[in-house]
């Protein structure tokens, strides 16, 4: 598709996708090294997952939730990165290096080429599906967290708090702030118990306090952290109104509520660095894949380099050393580092992110026996409407690798293109089978849906090609359910390809 | 409920229109923030099964929580900050649902 007044070409020194506390760092360094920067972010607002911020009213009123990330936020503007927010990423060029984006206003291909790429792409949460997941009023935790710190919203005015992680805690405690009756936090494992390995958490003193800071919040609220539960079941019509939840020994117990915010800790974004060719491999504590990459993020790829819990999930204070190594690498490729040392005190602390990220992973397995446990009737794939039973009848009949079982089932083809259910549906897979898929589906374009009338927005009829105009395709969204959004159909494109 | 109340009079009250009723919300909340405050717990029904649907991850990946906003359809709620006289329309895919598209999977319940 040639280029046209619609569709715009960046080139900067460095590109950074993401604009969490990584992609931030990372960018913020670049440009006071002298590099140009263009940060590109999905939302309206830089910030990402942990930095999310408060805004309008609600700002006024409750003050600033994160005031360290918007600090950060101001100092990359300051330093002159060319920010792009409400611009999604959703693919890569076929030179391997430009980043193909389109903007909410719809103006048509944002192509942004770096001489170096920096993705921080971070993280999002792990899903064990049970039935009546899909429920209105079954959310996340870190959608509750959102809906309670920035929309100062209660998910519901009785919920539980279910799944493993430490991140629980402090969504317990949010959902508190906002006035929810928290009816329970319930750990499927067993982290809180006093044994030696516990004695190991006790060198990282600052991270212990806050711990103990969230249960001591919930001890005095009455809220009760259960170990050893989980829930077998949610039920309701048409949004939840119990769910059903089963302890140690079998023991069961169910509860009336409006809501359960139920998460299983996060699993790294990399599908971008597949796109660009960066060798990946599973990480030994959950299997997810992480990039492979050396102490400062560098890729496979030379000058590619990852930041932040797209690395692998280790927590806002790892990405934000994660952003600061990136950076030193970027400029490196750039030729902008002389001799510099690394500074020793970043990678120390990077090593005692990672160390803790490690401590954390083995206190908090991922308990895969509860996607054994799911019955055939469950929904796995919610986008296209999936089961479990379907899923393990495709790996049943050989179709036992991700792709192969994606074909068979459509589970994965949907909108989320497989981030809710590519964790179930491999070990689904690696239960029925035995073999050990990838916990991935192969990632493709586009990443994430876009119009056709996006990617067709600005191409003019008159930048005219030998080829005979042909009519242009309704303007249904690539990648997800279709949907028409006003252009006429018959207006003569020049081709309709890949961009 | 706890937390910041939403009246159309209020300091930073806007108002947004959902499937033509004025709905309150407040200035610096996300639509699906500003929607569940006013009882909205069902957003759309999935196209393949017919299910209720409502926001799921908060944070633009899973797409469950998609509605159309002023004319443009598949809007993420979870990440669309509401604006005074926003028109929202819930779940275009109702229509579908309601066509009989829907509920070709009655095996895909809840207990």
């Amino acid at each position: 598709m040639s280029r046209s007044a619609g569709a715009r070409h960046v080139d900067v020194d460095a590109v950074v996708v993401g604009g969490g506390a990584a992609g931030m760092v990372a960018a913020r360094d670049l440009a006071r090294a002298g590099a140009s920067v263009a940060l590109l972010d999905e939302h309206h607002e830089l910030g990402g997952q942990y930095y999310r911020r408060r805004s309008g009213a609600v700002l006024v009123r409750d003050g600033d939730l994160r005031p360290r990330g918007t600090r950060l936020a101001a100092e990359v503007r300051a330093a002159g990165v060319a920010v792009h927010t409400a611009t999604t990423v959703w693919g890569v060029g076929d030179d391997r290096r430009t980043v193909l984006a389109t903007r909410a206003a719809g103006d048509g291909v944002l192509r942004v080429r770096g001489t170096t790429a920096v993705v921080a792409t971070g993280a999002h949460e792990r899903s064990v599906p049970f039935p009546g997941w899909q429920l209105p009023g079954v959310v996340t935790p870190g959608c509750a967290l959102h809906l309670a710190t920035i929309d100062r919203v209660p998910v519901g005015r009785r919920t539980a708090v279910a799944g493993s992680g430490p991140f629980l805690l402090p969504v317990a405690c949010a959902l508190l702030d906002v006035g929810v009756e928290v009816v329970g936090v319930f750990e499927a494992g067993r982290p809180y118990r006093p044994d030696r390995r516990a004695l190991d958490a006790a060198r990282y003193p600052r991270r212990l306090v806050e711990l103990g800071g969230y249960l001591a919040r919930l001890a005095r609220a009455g809220v009760r952290v259960h170990q050893g539960w989980h829930v077998a079941a949610a039920h309701g019509d048409p949004a939840v109104e119990g769910i059903r939840l089963r302890g140690p020994g079998g023991r069961e117990r169910e509860i009336a509520v409006d809501a359960a915010a139920v998460g299983f800790g996060f699993r790294p974004n990399t599908e971008l660095l597949a796109l660009f060719g960066a060798e990946v491999r599973p990480d030994p504590a959950t299997w997810d894949l992480v990039p492979v990459c050396d102490e400062l993020g560098r890729t496979s790829v030379p000058g590619l380099v990852a930041a932040g819990e797209a690395r692998g999930v280790a927590g806002v204070h790892a990405a934000t050393v994660r952003g600061a190594l990136a950076a030193v690498a970027a400029a490196e490729h750039l030729g902008l580092r002389g001799d510099d040392e690394i500074d020793p005190r970043l990678l120390r602390r990077a090593r005692a992110a990672d160390a803790f990220a490690r401590l954390t992973a083995a206190r908090y397995p991922v308990p895969h026996r509860l996607v054994a446990a799911a019955p055939d009737a469950t929904l796995v794939c919610r986008c296209e409407g999936v089961t479990a039973g379907e899923v393990r009848a495709a790996a049943a009949t050989g179709w036992n690798d991700m792709d192969a079982t994606k074909g068979a089932s459509r589970a994965g083809m949907g909108p989320c293109q497989g981030r809710q259910c590519a964790y179930a549906v491999a070990e689904l897979v690696r239960q029925r089978t035995g073999t050990a898929p990838r916990r991935v589906f192969s990632p493709q374009m586009p990443l994430k849906p876009v119009r056709v009338a996006e990617l067709l927005a600005g191409t003019a009829p008159s930048t005219a090609t030998a080829t005979p105009a042909v009519p242009a395709p309704p303007a249904a969204a690539v990648g997800s359910g279709g949907s028409t959004n006003g252009r006429s159909p018959g207006t003569a494109v020049p081709g309709v390809g890949a961009p | 409920m706890g937390g910041v109340s939403a009246r159309s009079d209020a300091v930073g009250g806007v108002v947004v229109h959902v499937d033509g009723r004025a709905v309150p919300a407040v200035d610096g909340q996300t639509l699906l923030g500003a929607l569940l405050a006013q009882g909205h717990r069902v957003l759309r029904h999935n196209p393949v099964t017919g299910e209720a649907r409502a926001g799921y991850c908060g944070m633009g990946v899973c797409f469950e929580c998609e509605v159309e906003v002023d004319g443009r359809a598949q809007v993420r709620a979870c990440m669309e900050p509401v604006r005074d006289g926003q028109r929202v329309r819930l779940g275009p895919a109702t229509d579908e649902a309601a066509a009989g598209n829907g509920a070709a999977r009655p095996d895909v319940v809840a207990p």
